[in-house]
């Protein structure tokens, strides 16, 4: 048996199985999912409750513990006792006195150990000063907050507040990435219909469109999966997200315009021409208008997206893989759809 | 393009609407039969309720008259106008008649809702600017809908189900740069959405003049 293009369709299918093992199986790095107390008293000895994520505080050697103020002013913790694998008691001495004039200072907690390497909390405790104290930097100088362990891990960034789904970058935003490649394909050959009028490109440009509506539909799914674990809520009145929805309901548009015509030739016609205007709405829609507007989404309203810590090697090794096998699974249907359309032409023109 | 012609096409129209009194008369009696039922609900209708009240009916007015812009001709019609006309000169002709057709129709609309329930705005300036952009984004929307609706058999629903998502993006600018302008929130960047505005507009106008011919032909 021979398939036609099976090399790339066999890249598509074993850069994807790449992606959901690798994506799903590596590990978090160790972070700090919650501390008690919340607060403290200058001049206090106060015993931190820790709860880690993937640590391991009770086979570690040398676990350090500090609480930074600023980049200048942090303590030492006088002991640490791990209790198990992913609890541990760290007590520190709070100086008499805060570093800078501020009455409550949110303090960073910060946690070494020669397994799990260094991990952070930040604003993990207040501290309250007396009003009568005056701030004193000195008594937050000595700290030795240095000689970090390096540890070789092959990890996905802990990042508070999204945590496991971390992983969802690899479905959400390849999704979108496919999408967009899938659409520019759409109307590039709606394009080539328009200049030719052969009747394979309506097909191609149809067939492509069909899958990258798809590919929008389980993005959208996915974000919203997303943002319930993240924004507590499956949909938010978002910029993005609104603009989103209109772009979905304007493809959703063009295949009700597909379906109302039993002409081919006009169908065609008429919907390679929607394609192309379809395309040129989206553009403001989704790279102009929800960059101008305040956003929650990444990428958006001067948030970060595909850069800095957010995006690190360990993420990219599989987040592009995403992106491409998304791709050529998405041509792989597209073309399957096109085979498709050809059969049943080829079938009515035998029976009619 | 034939600056003669597009005026010749543009009076034409001008002329067949005033003809047919009927058609026009009942787009103005639905606008001003829904600005009084919505003034009845409502009875006391804020200035929030008014801005999206005003382009809601707007919406739908417009939807409803330009529907019949294209609609109305018969096939031989356009088959006599492609041996006459150049498809550009008919598409500029349409497109200011159209726009046109809907400041005015947006101008009754404010008035009927200025004597049922007073005039909000507080910067009328960055209003009527924002409306102008606004229309004429939405007549390049509903021009090119109406003449794809025309050559797909004429359907009217075609029509409304190709056009409102189209037009979302130009009524969501629309909605927040008349918000601004009656003072409901302050948005010292409110240029951006005008030029934004602008820019959708253009992008349009240009994707409409590059498929015209192509349309117009079937």
């Amino acid at each position: 048996m021979k398939i036609k293009g099976m090399w790339w369709k066999t890249l598509g299918v074993i850069i994807f199985i790449y992606v959901l093992t690798g994506g799903m199986l590596v590990p978090l790095k160790s972070g700090i999912l919650h501390t008690t107390p919340s607060s403290a008293k200058c001049g206090t000895t106060v015993n931190i409750d820790i709860t880690g994520y993937n640590t391991h505080f009770s086979s570690a050697k040398n676990i350090r513990a500090w609480l930074k103020a600023d980049s200048v002013h942090a303590i030492q913790a006088v002991e640490v006792k791990p209790v198990d694998e992913i609890k541990s008691v760290v007590t520190f001495h709070i100086p008499d006195a805060l570093p800078t004039p501020d009455k409550t200072q949110p303090l960073t907690l910060i946690m070494d150990n020669e397994l799990d390497g260094i991990f952070v909390q930040p604003n993990a405790i207040f501290v309250t000063m007396a009003d009568t104290v005056s701030a004193n930097g000195a008594l937050w100088k000595s700290s030795n907050l240095n000689n970090f362990s390096q540890v070789d891990q092959f990890v996905f960034p802990y990042r508070n507040i999204l945590h496991e789904t971390i992983r969802n970058i690899f479905f959400h935003v390849a999704l979108w990435f496919a999408m967009f490649i899938l659409l520019i394909a759409g109307v590039y050959y709606a394009i080539l219909y328009i200049r030719t009028k052969d009747y394979i490109y309506d097909i191609k440009s149809s067939s492509y469109t069909k899958i990258a509506v798809l590919y929008g539909l389980l993005g959208l799914a996915t974000g919203s999966v997303w943002a319930k674990f993240t924004w507590n809520t499956f949909w938010t009145d978002d910029v993005k997200l609104n603009m989103t929805a209109v772009t979905i309901l304007i493809y959703l548009a063009y295949l009700v315009l597909r379906s109302t015509f039993t002409d081919t030739d006009r169908r065609a016609k008429m919907s390679s021409a929607y394609n192309i205007f379809a395309f040129v709405a989206m553009i403001p829609l989704l790279f102009v208008i929800p960059r101008m507007a305040d956003s929650l989404h990444p990428g958006n309203g001067g948030n970060p997206a595909l850069g800095g810590e957010d995006l690190d090697h360990t993420l990219r090794m599989f987040f592009y893989p995403a992106v491409i096998a998304l791709a050529l699974l998405g041509t792989w249907m597209a073309q399957l759809t096109i085979r498709y359309e050809h059969l049943k032409e080829k079938y009515f023109e035998k029976h009619n | 393009m034939n600056v003669v012609r597009v005026k010749d096409i543009f009076v034409k129209e001008l002329s067949v609407d005033f003809r047919m009194q009927y058609a026009l008369a009942s787009i103005f009696l639905f606008a001003a039969t829904i600005v009084f039922v919505i003034y009845k609900s409502f009875n006391n209708i804020n200035p929030r309720e008014w801005v999206i009240m005003l382009w809601v009916i707007m919406l739908f007015a417009a939807l409803n008259a330009i529907v019949k812009s294209f609609l109305q001709e018969k096939k031989e019609t356009y088959l006599y106008y492609y041996t006459l006309f150049n498809p550009i000169d008919l598409l500029i002709a349409k497109l200011v008649y159209n726009f046109v057709f809907l400041v005015s129709l947006l101008t009754v609309i404010i008035l009927i809702m200025t004597f049922f329930s007073g005039f909000p705005v507080k910067d009328l300036g960055l209003f009527t600017l924002g409306s102008l952009l606004g229309i004429a984004g939405i007549s390049v929307v509903f021009t090119f809908v109406s003449i794809m609706s025309s050559s797909g058999g004429g359907h009217s629903t075609l029509m409304s189900i190709l056009a409102l998502p189209l037009v979302l993006p130009i009524l969501l600018l629309l909605l927040k740069i008349s918000t601004v302008s009656v003072r409901l929130i302050v948005d010292t960047s409110v240029g951006n959405d005008v030029m934004l505005l602008l820019g959708v507009d253009c992008i349009l106008l240009g994707a409409v003049f590059m498929l015209f011919p192509m349309l117009w032909r079937s």
